[in-house]
């Protein structure tokens, strides 16, 4: 998840770049990390916050774990059950999933006269409600007979986003920052928001409009995504909050952290889930800016935008995703070695500090604080499946470890104030039991239905047509949020595309009998269809694979891994990959 | 108030469940941690973090390395993250744990490798001895034929209380585990005069730094001062590394990455016991390296090996002067115990620069000794050498020339034999003359290839060198592993890893999972991105190396790249799509009668898995007897460089008939299903225009067969379809319903609603009409008010007038006499009632008495004035 980043102090100051120290391994890469008993560790520690939340808490949106009471945070929502919904199913629990799903569906208003974030409300909101409507069928809930395009979660996630609706009508198309769930936009509000909260909605906006059929929460991403493309600097470079009536940048420092950070990750992910060019092309373009002018040494460092000058020479707990995001796109070894990086941090501290200063080698004044996020726990799961490297398992255990020690106090789990001290705060965020240990516990389950390879599916008739679903790949929204590619195929514009199916089926039968009259017919038969596939498509021949003429390549392709990926293991990194 | 509560950290516990041979200071207590220090020669320091998982993880090593040396060694674990302790105030770690050594006051000495108990204890050890002590010869030698290099100090014990130079000496051994954590120059002191001498040492004082290779140093005094750094100092420059154990620390670093590429590397992987007295294997492997290194059969070598022998346990005692034994019977081979000339056909591409050839067997007969010789060549020796020669036809580039060139090549089917071939160019005319010969050494190829297939059914994967193993000394082209390194232009760099801790390296390499030696061994050359790997089924010797060695320096080398190849975890329960792995790609794809759709993919890459639904849907749709979808995992399964591909998603259409023609789906295309199926349709093989016979009847019949389950299937789809259309159908009824009955007790309820809305409005006519008369009233009210108040004017106007006439007519009176005083108090009586009229006014409204009240100040003020 992301947060605003509100304000920027200017370290402008000469440095030099600590090289990372090197950590002392440990034998438990040789001897073999005891995942299972550190997967139990981690469903007792959901187990151990859950109950606490719903004993103490419920319905406020978050536990107070030090006063063992609850809050309302962002909304009114029981934000925390909404959050940890699908971590019940994560972990195998069908029958409190169930309950909860009862519960929301009852007690859940939208109705309601509060400001609401309206970044917030999506990921934590809209994407739990959501990803449980999509696991519902799994985790055993009597579903109706138009599943997955319709049905009572879905109809809520639909509510809540209509609800943030109003906070897009700008002239720019850039949403407000904050919404009035029963009143709209307040008069007044101030048209600053972050990067991250303007470009952070394609996941579940388009996921809406694919499975209810209506194209407007699409179209509004889709709309914002391309104002902040427009607006970027002449280096290529995004700064942290805009105003959204004017487009003027407000803040221009340039990075991949707070403030900015589930912008490119939604792009990439974005382009995952709907097979996009033009929002992976984006992407890559922000990637080569990133690269040049904000990569030192494996870390990302805040640059100004318009000029590229280093502005802050920190490392960010949020911008541990980075590397996470980099394995999807099949930049593992990156990946790696910037992990590597922050990984000496969390092993500095126990945690990591919300900014870290790379020269100094230490936290940064009023942000020593670390609310268990769970950005580079999200990373090591990704890369673990990339590469099996069992430092990454090493940092499951440190991360487990830690926050047992640390923040497990009678009623939970506290966020850590300051890492200096480990002093506690009183509060659990709902990204803990969305975020935090999911990841966690993930990496410990390799064998998890998340993880699934396509090597099992289930087939589901609806009466649109028959699905197929829960067949892997699922994209993970920037809350931890599990959507499956396969279900937004399932709904809209089905049946045009059965069709086709069909007639090319009916020539597939029909090829034997007919020659060179069906080729014929079958080239000239995606005329007028679009993407049509044309007689003269470019074919190569086996031999001529590997010395193709064209350079360009899909843009929604990962490289092949290296020949030097195979002894990346074990913190050993390699230069000069090609 | 609760936003503000915070809590302090929890105070800090014993982390050592109370462990005897460990002081925990858990409280961080540094000043009473060096306090400790005077109490033993030897301390070690364990700072750790009671919440960090590696201090955890290294909590039980540590407590098995104190309960072996507690007697000898202090053990003192301080707890340095608790920030009211010393040792967070002082210290500022970035890392936990950290194990510092004291030598008395020599320190700290940090230990920074992977905590695994022998390997602590090894170091513990060192810094405990860092000086051998030798006093005979043979010891001497054990110490110097070690594959790491060693440094020597001759000082001589007469001088009380100790020799000069002897403490610096001792202080460079400990200074060089500061830097080389791992101690691998070894460090040893030569009391004995006689036993100095050996190696050339005569002086007492004088430190001598081991070679094998190259020449061995002592250490000059005379350029450099005589410090404890500078010894350590130079020794780390100068010594020689022939075989180095490479060990990552587990941090990021570029270890891996500088050594390959310095170039090709030989990896070997043995389980290895730092603590363990003899090493048997790694002597084996270190003579090899010896041998490899030892150019123009240097002396200095000679000795050691010499001595590697001769301390060799007894079974390798037998075995290596028999080996070489046969290394002198090598030579004395008979050459050429038979040959043939042979005429290449027009479509070899060695035949477009020399067209004849003189093949020539060689036999070793040392290895075979059964085998009676041949004076004429055996025709099928002749096909198999001419086969080997076909697939080596790289051998010769030169042009053409009338010259003879002669090159030596090792047979594919035979390890007993290798060839000889000397091509030149003949005239055409003559070579048509012969060509009629070529037909005979095409046509029985079919037994060679079922002698190659006899091969696998032996080994898995045939490797040419485990068939070199049983003749360890068979001279490939005259190549001698003795000096190789020098002579060949494909160096290898050698290198050990404790397969204890990296065999996650090895497996990455190919390592069978059924190894559970642990040995391993694997040539990776970085730059040209290919790795060989040492045949698993044997044991790792010395022989099998040199062989391994051997082979891969040759300039033809007859090793194979390796394919790792790691069979999928989890296979398809639902059999739809067909996961293929390197060594079922070939049958998979070519040898299997259908149509293959192949999807390369990763499982990390997320591009690949957001298909996973189309290619099953599209395996579900496409007749199975006639087409095969299925994919590999090309992070797990190495193919060969021609089926290789640079990114990932690719698909690959392989049309039955026409495998060789391979179609790769063009990547500016969306990947879905409609366009699969064009693409399939476009690609798959099409029967040709000939006449329909029997057969193509039949395959007709088949397909028609397949059409119809197909179109059954999708009957039986639609009729799902329309059964979960009737659900849905039953559901919207239902919800219609559910909005009729609402709607009719709406209908209801408007009625009622509306019955009361007309009874309000009745209600709200009559409040409206009383509410007018009210109105009226009030306002005949306020209007009689106001007249009663312009009555109150008038009268106090008149009542003020009527002062005005009394106060004139009281100064008329005055003039007159006390007579009319009578008159005077009738006077007072009436005005005294016109006050009584001007409050009873007063009481109907307050706002006119104070309008009144200023009328009558401003009246009375007027008064005074005038």
């Amino acid at each position: 998840g992301a947060a605003m980043l509100r304000s920027l102090g200017s370290f402008l100051c000469l440095w030099a770049l600590r090289l990372p120290v090197a950590p002392a391994g440990s034998g438990a890469a040789a001897r073999g990390l005891d995942v299972a008993s550190y997967r139990e560790r981690v469903r007792a520690m959901f187990y151990h916050a859950y109950e606490h939340y719903l004993e103490s808490a419920f319905p406020y949106d978050e536990l107070r774990p030090l006063t063992c009471d609850g809050q309302d945070t962002w909304g009114s929502f029981s934000l925390t059950l909404i959050d940890a919904l699908d971590t019940l199913l994560i972990l195998g629990n069908v029958s409190e999933f169930q309950r909860v799903v009862n519960v929301l569906q009852e007690g859940v208003d939208f109705d309601i006269d509060v400001n609401a974030s309206v970044f917030e409300t999506n990921i934590r909101v809209v994407g739990g409600l959501l990803s449980a409507h999509l696991l519902s069928k799994k985790a055993g809930v009597e579903v109706e007979a138009g599943w997955p395009c319709s049905g009572p979660l879905l109809r809520m996630a639909e509510e809540a986003a209509r609800k943030l609706l109003p906070a897009f009508q700008t002239p720019t198309g850039m949403p407000y920052g904050t919404v009035n769930l029963l009143h709209g936009v307040n008069p007044g509000e101030t048209p600053v928001t972050c990067t991250a909260g303007i470009g952070t909605f394609i996941v579940e906006f388009a996921t809406l409009s694919h499975l209810t059929g209506d194209p407007v929460f699409e179209d509004v991403a889709r709309k914002a995504l391309k104002a902040l493309w427009k607006n970027r600097s002449d280096i290529g470079l995004v700064g942290n909050h805009i105003d959204v009536i004017t487009a003027k940048w407000v803040a221009q420092d340039a990075g991949i952290g707070a403030g900015v950070d589930s912008y490119f990750e939604y792009l990439v992910k974005g382009a995952i889930l709907l097979q996009d060019k033009e929002l992976m092309s984006m992407f890559l373009e922000y990637n080569k800016a990133i690269k040049n002018y904000t990569k030192f040494d494996d870390w990302y460092l805040w640059v100004q935008m318009y000029k590229g000058t280093v502005s802050m020479p920190v490392f960010q707990s949020l911008e541990a995703y980075w590397p996470g995001l980099q394995s999807l796109i099949g930049d593992v070894d990156n990946a790696m070695r910037t992990f590597l990086n922050y990984y000496t941090v969390w092993k500095q501290f126990g945690g990591l500090p919300e900014f870290y200063n790379i020269p100094q080698g230490y936290t940064v004044d009023k942000r020593e604080g670390y609310p268990l996020r769970p950005e580079l726990i999200e990373s090591a799961m990704y890369l673990y499946r990339a590469t099996r490297d069992p430092t990454l398992l090493e940092l499951g255990r440190d991360a487990v470890e830690s926050i047992e020690k640390i923040s497990k106090v009678d009623c939970g789990f506290a966020t850590i104030k300051d890492l200096r001290d480990h002093r506690l705060d009183n509060r659990m965020e709902s990204f803990f039991l969305a975020e935090t240990v999911k990841y966690l516990y993930l990496l410990f389950d390799p064998d998890n239905f998340i993880h699934n390879d396509g090597s099992v599916f289930d087939v589901v008739t609806t009466p649109y047509g028959e699905c197929v679903l829960n067949a892997g790949g699922f994209v993970f929204n920037t809350e931890a949020h599990p959507i499956d590619p396969a279900a937004l195929h399932c709904c809209r514009k089905r049946k045009e595309e059965q069709w086709e199916v069909e007639d090319l089926m009916r020539e597939f039968y029909s090829l034997k009998k007919t020659k060179k009259f069906t080729l014929k017919r079958t080239s000239n038969h995606g005329e007028g269809e679009s993407p049509k596939y044309p007689e003269d498509a470019p074919s190569e021949k086996s031999g001529e694979k590997r010395n193709s003429k064209k350079n360009s390549h899909s843009l929604l392709s990962c490289p092949s891994p290296s020949f030097n990926s195979k002894l990346a293991v074990l913190g050993q990194v390699f230069l000069d990959n090609t | 108030r609760a936003k503000d509560v915070t809590m302090p950290a929890k105070l800090p516990v014993n982390f050592f469940s109370f462990f005897f041979s460990v002081i925990d200071l858990f409280r961080g207590q540094l000043d009473y941690a060096e306090h400790l220090r005077q109490d033993s020669e030897i301390v070690l320091y364990f700072f750790y973090a009671p919440w960090c998982g590696q201090s955890i993880a290294a909590r039980e090593e540590i407590e098995h390395v104190a309960s072996r040396l507690s007697d000898q060694v202090l053990f003192v674990a301080v707890n340095c993250w608790w920030n009211q302790g010393k040792c967070r105030k002082q210290k500022h770690f970035f890392y936990f744990p950290v194990i510092h050594l004291y030598h008395r006051s020599f320190g700290p000495i940090e230990y920074n490798f992977f905590f695994s108990a022998v390997y602590i204890e090894k170091f513990v050890r060192r810094v405990m001895t860092p000086l051998l002590f030798f006093f005979s010869r043979s010891k001497l030698l054990d110490f110097l034929s070690n594959y790491e290099p060693g440094v020597l100090g001759y000082f001589e014990f007469n001088a009380s209380p100790q020799p000069p130079g002897y403490l610096t000496f001792f202080t460079s051994a400990l200074h060089s585990l500061k830097k080389d954590y791992l101690g691998t120059i070894r460090f040893g002191v030569i009391t004995d005069k006689r036993v100095a001498e050996e190696i050339s040492l005569v002086h007492s004082g004088s430190v001598y730094l081991h070679r094998h290779v190259n020449t061995s140093l002592i250490y000059p005094n005379d350029i450099m001062n005589f410090t404890a750094e500078n010894i350590c100092k130079w020794a780390l420059e100068n010594r020689e590394m022939l075989i180095r154990w490479l060990r990552p620390h587990g941090g990021k670093s570029l270890l891996l990455n500088n050594e390959l590429k310095k170039g090709p590397a030989l990896l070997i992987f043995i389980p290895y016991n730092p603590l363990a007295e003899i090493h048997p294997l790694l002597d084996e492997i270190t003579k090899v390296a010896l041998e490899y290194h030892n150019c123009n059969k240097s002396q200095a070598a000679e000795p050691d090996l010499q001595h590697l022998r001769d301390s060799d346990s007894p079974a390798f005692d037998s075995s290596v002067p028999d080996a070489h034994m046969k290394l002198s019977e090598t030579f004395s081979i008979t050459k050429y115990p038979c040959c043939n000339t042979v005429v290449l056909p027009q479509w070899h591409s060695i035949s477009r620069t020399h067209n004849v050839c003189e093949l020539c067997i060689n036999q070793t007969l040392g290895v075979k000794p059964n085998k009676v010789h041949v004076p004429h060549c055996n025709f099928l020796e002749i096909e198999a050498a001419l086969d080997s020669f076909y697939l080596q036809e790289h051998t010769f580039f030169q042009v053409i020339s009338n010259t003879i060139e002669c090159s030596n090549f090792l047979s594919f089917y035979s390890p007993f034999s290798y060839y000889t071939a000397c091509c030149r160019t003949v005239n055409r005319h003559f070579l048509s003359f012969i060509s009629s010969e070529k037909t005979i050494f095409q046509t029985p190829k079919v037994a060679f290839s079922s002698h190659g297939k006899k091969d696998n059914t032996q080994h898995s994967i045939p490797h040419i060198e485990d068939r070199n193993w049983f003749i360890p000394d068979l001279h490939i082209s005259g190549t001698n592993i003795t000096g190789l390194s020098c002579r060949t232009n494909k160096t290898l760099n050698l290198y050990l890893l404790d397969s204890n801790l990296f065999w996650i390296y090895a497996e990455r390499l190919g390592a069978s999972r059924s190894n559970h030696l642990k040995e391993f061994a694997a040539i990776v050359d970085l730059k040209e991105e290919v790795h060989y790997v040492l045949d698993q089924n044997q044991s790792l010797v010395g022989s099998a190396l040199e062989n391994f060695i051997k082979n891969f320096s040759i300039l033809y080398s007859p090793l194979k790249r390796h394919l790792v190849d790691d069979p999928p975890l989890h296979f398809h329960e639902q059999h739809v799509i067909t996961e293929v792995s390197t060594h079922t790609f070939h049958d998979t794809v070519f040898l299997s009668e259908k149509n293959v759709l192949l999807l390369y993919y990763a499982q990390w890459c997320g591009f690949c898995a957001s298909l996973n639904h189309i290619f099953i849907q599209l395996a579900r749709l496409l007749p199975p007897d006639n087409f095969t979808v299925a994919r590999i995992d090309i992070t797990r399964n190495d193919l060969p460089w021609e089926f290789m591909t640079d990114r990932l998603p690719t698909i690959l259409f392989f049309p039955h008939q026409r495998k060789e023609q391979s179609v790769k789906f063009p990547e500016d295309f969306s990947v879905n299903l409609p366009n699969l199926l064009k693409f399939i349709l476009r690609h798959s093989s099409l029967s040709s225009s000939e006449p329909c016979t029997k057969e193509c009847l039949h395959k007709e019949a088949v397909l028609q067969q397949g059409h119809i389950s197909h179109l059954e299937r999708e009957i039986q789809k639609l009729r799902s379809e329309i059964s979960a259309l009737h659900q849905a159908h039953n559901q919207l009824e239902a919800q219609l319903s559910e909005a009729r009955r609402e709607e009719h007790r709406l209908q209801q309820q408007k009625h009622t609603l509306e019955k009361q809305h007309k009874t309000l409005q009745l209600h709200s006519e009559q409040l409206q009409a009383t509410y007018d008369q009210k109105n009226q009233e009030l306002l005949e009210m306020a209007e009689k008010l106001q007249e009663l108040a312009d009555a109150s004017e008038n009268l106090l106007k008149e009542n003020t007038l009527l002062r005005i006439l009394v106060a004139s007519r009281e100064g008329k009176l005055q003039s007159k006499d006390e007579t009319k005083e009578s008159l005077q108090s009738e006077q007072i009586l009436s005005e005294d009632n016109d006050i009584s009229v001007s409050t009873a006014v007063a009481t109907l409204d307050e706002k006119r008495i104070d309008n009144i009240d200023t009328v009558e100040t401003e009246h009375s003020s007027g008064n005074r004035t005038e």
